[in-house]
């Protein structure tokens, strides 16, 4: 009995030494070995390519800083807004705040992202010409950097064109003229199954917005003007909403799927154009061996091509002094000229910096050159979903542009009457 | 006796000192029910603090007109203008409006489905342990899997339905079905019915078995014949379950989020915005948490008023 008594007690005290190992020690180790940790919170955690670039950061950020780790922690971007409103409403905002271009602003109006401007003016940042970045200014205070100012591409398959009869377009005219004839039933099945180009048009307003405001560029049209009017209602954005009407309406696009999954169709060979970022290119590269070969990018057939802001950089306000300065550290070593050119060499993207040095990514990336062309053309021509005096608005504004050319599309409805309609609710938002 | 005399005093003095120090003798028959009380009150705390609480700040936030909010922030003045823009907003009528219909469709369909298949697998025939698990399996199904099944099913361009329907000649083109209003309402009410029929199934099963077989053979020896049996035996007494069952099929229709945001994200033209969504979007996206407690408050209230009417009616209507 006091043997059994005995040898049950040493098991479940080794029993209890090993979950203490496994789990407490383990964890008290790691707390011993950190003596700081910095929270950072982001979508792109995953993401191949840029995932791989902001884990290298983490690497020499806790190179550079013995004894702070940076807890990294992946948020799917459906429940991203979700997740830091909490995390900033419960008071344990992340430190290093990686925010999407179009939401930075709700949480700098509200005081929640610190001014950049004293920390910016001591490490001597030169932000001159960096894509995006008068963006950031929010009450004349710098409370970000811009990450990516992207330019857009179109990807086209060429075996489809070529079996059309048509070439790459150029314009709105030959862009239309291509898409209408890659539409088919292949099958016979009386479904149509190639599309000649792909929306997204389910889900959020900001993507809609995304996937039309190519169409609205290049008829000249823009929601508001430089300072902060409504300007929906002109010939130009009646122009671009009929063209938009016409890709939906005429079924030129699949229905109903999310951007992730038109660009899913275009790698499987069913669609024969998709004008979208340089995230394009690594769903390309992934394509099936038989569809690979006839994928290819030009140059958008719109003027200016789409581009725009993508994802910024901030600093909680109400972490410590010294949490801020470590969190400027790390986007110090985000914004070095060294990290700045492995972006483009990482994330096949075009980096903001000016001073980047992209000798590496042209090697690597055969298109790098018409990246930097679009984003270059984008930058001049002030391209960005976010229009000027709604950005607080943003995510209203955009159901309701959704909303409104839904209708419109639904209901078969003047281009010139949802103008209308869109210029009256955009200025009752203001 | 010396002995007796000797342990009683020295006994006595020692408990009771103890008893006054704690002040609580639970052993008195008299207080019996305070060790219940203290055993429920981690419970009943851990509740009020992860229910209790969070409705008492949505409630105060309703009547404050905030939009991003931070625990602990100063208070904002009282105000009752998230309760009149609601009222004015053609969108929270559209949204009750929604969820009224969606309940009436959804709850019908599943206690039609629910009933009938529950009667059918109570039956004794081959196979019978088969079709209770077919039947039982859509409530096994976790939630979000059985709306991205249903997303490619009803996937305007490529999904099996339009296939189907087009196969079956009953539709010439395909059917764009979470573009058009009609169409997305028809899909998320089809996801949820499968998804919530089982349950009614299976609460109707687990009645069925607690009803008397001698009720039945009273029944037969009197001639009655077997939809006579069921409307005057089987219903009657299936009427409590069914009762809770529909209380908890409309509280379920009312909070469900996840196969509406996931299939139509309550479009098109907020055709499938119930005010479950609708409280989503206004705090998340549009970040107005005043006024999208206002709503969630709202929700709230009906949501008790229809289980009150709902949990008495069948409360009465039993036997």
């Amino acid at each position: 009995m006091a043997f059994n008594g005995m040898k049950r007690w040493a098991v479940g005290a080794v029993a209890a030494t090993a979950l203490m190992a496994g789990s407490g020690l383990g964890f008290m180790s790691q707390a011993f070995a950190a003596d700081k940790v910095l929270k950072f919170v982001s979508w792109q955690k995953d993401e191949r390519g840029v995932g791989d670039w902001w884990a290298s950061i983490i690497k020499e950020f806790e190179a550079k800083h013995p004894g702070v780790k940076i807890e990294w922690t992946k948020v799917e971007r459906g429940a991203f807004a979700d997740t830091m409103t909490t995390l900033f409403a419960g008071g344990t905002p992340p430190d290093i705040v990686h925010l999407a271009s179009f939401e930075f602003q709700k949480f700098a109006d509200n005081g929640w992202l610190a001014d950049l401007d004293p920390f910016i003016k001591k490490s001597k940042l030169d932000l001159n010409n960096w894509a995006g970045q008068e963006k950031c200014k929010w009450d004349g205070e710098t409370v970000c950097i811009m990450m990516l100012y992207y330019g857009g591409i179109m990807a086209y398959n060429e075996d489809m064109l070529k079996k059309a009869g048509v070439s790459v377009p150029k314009n709105w005219d030959e862009f239309i003229e291509v898409v209408r004839k890659t539409t088919k039933d292949t099958n016979g099945d009386g479904i149509m199954d190639q599309f000649g180009t792909g929306h997204e048009t389910k889900g959020g307003g900001g993507q809609y917005l995304a996937e039309m405001i190519s169409y609205l560029l290049d008829a000249k049209a823009s929601f508001t003007d430089a300072k902060g009017n409504v300007t929906i209602d002109t010939p130009q954005m009646v122009e671009g909403l009929r063209r938009w009407k016409t890709v939906v309406k005429e079924n030129l696009t699949p229905r109903d799927l999310s951007a992730g999954e038109v660009r899913q169709l275009f790698a499987d060979g069913r669609i024969a154009i998709r004008i979208d970022g340089p995230w394009l290119y690594p769903i390309i590269e992934k394509a099936k061996p038989e569809v690979r070969p006839n994928l290819k990018l030009a140059a958008p057939p719109f003027n200016p091509p789409l581009g725009g802001t993508s994802n910024v950089l901030g600093i909680a306000s109400e972490v410590s002094p010294e949490n801020q300065q470590l969190a400027w550290d790390f986007i110090a070593i985000a914004t070095s000229d060294q990290f700045q050119s492995t972006f483009a060499t990482l994330a096949s993207s075009t980096p903001p910096s000016p001073r980047a040095d992209v000798t590496e990514a042209k090697k690597t990336t055969p298109h790098f050159d018409l990246l930097i062309e679009t984003q270059k053309a984008a930058a001049k021509a002030g391209v960005d979903r976010i229009p000027v005096g709604l950005e607080i608005q943003f995510n209203e504004f955009a159901k309701m542009i959704k909303e409104e050319s839904e209708r419109m599309i639904i209901e078969d409805l003047d281009p010139a009457q949802v103008a209308k309609t869109m210029q009256a609710k955009a200025e009752a938002m203001k | 006796m010396n002995q007796h005399r000797t342990i009683a005093p020295s006994f006595t003095p020692r408990s009771a000192p103890a008893r006054r120090t704690f002040g609580l003798d639970l052993a008195r028959p008299s207080r019996r029910h305070w060790l219940g009380y203290l055993l429920l009150a981690p419970a009943v705390l851990l509740i009020a603090l992860i229910i209790i609480y969070p409705l008492f700040v949505s409630v105060d936030m309703s009547f404050q007109n905030v939009g991003l909010v931070r625990l602990g922030a100063p208070r904002r003045p009282f105000t009752t203008i998230n309760y009149e823009r609601l009222i004015t907003s053609p969108e929270f009528w559209m949204a009750c409006w929604v969820t009224f219909k969606l309940i009436v469709v959804v709850t019908i369909a599943c206690f039609v489905l629910g009933v009938g298949t529950g009667l059918l697998v109570n039956n004794k025939f081959r196979g019978r342990a088969i079709a209770r698990l077919f039947v039982a399996l859509p409530w096994a199904v976790p939630e979000i899997v059985a709306v991205v099944i249903f997303a490619w099913i009803f996937d305007s361009s490529f999904g099996l339905m339009n296939w189907f329907f087009i196969k079956l000649g009953l539709v010439n083109t395909t059917i764009n079905w979470f573009s058009d209003p009609t169409a997305a309402f028809a899909a998320v009410a089809v996801t949820m019915v499968w998804k919530g029929y089982p349950f009614v199934s299976i609460m109707t099963l687990a009645g069925l078995q607690s009803i008397p077989e001698d009720f039945y053979n009273a029944a037969r020896v009197d001639g009655a014949n077997a939809w006579q049996r069921f409307i005057n035996i089987t219903l009657p007494c299936l009427m409590p379950v069914l009762g809770v069952t529909m209380v908890l099929t409309i509280l379920w229709v009312f909070r469900d989020f996840s196969i509406i945001y996931v299939l139509t994200g309550g479009g098109p033209l907020r055709a499938t915005q119930t005010l479950s969504i609708m409280t989503y979007e206004q705090a998340f996206s549009f970040f107005k948490m005043g006024y999208a407690s206002a709503v969630g408050v709202v929700t709230l209230i009906l949501c008790v008023i229809a289980s009150r009417l709902m949990v008495g009616r069948s409360a009465e209507s039993i036997y």
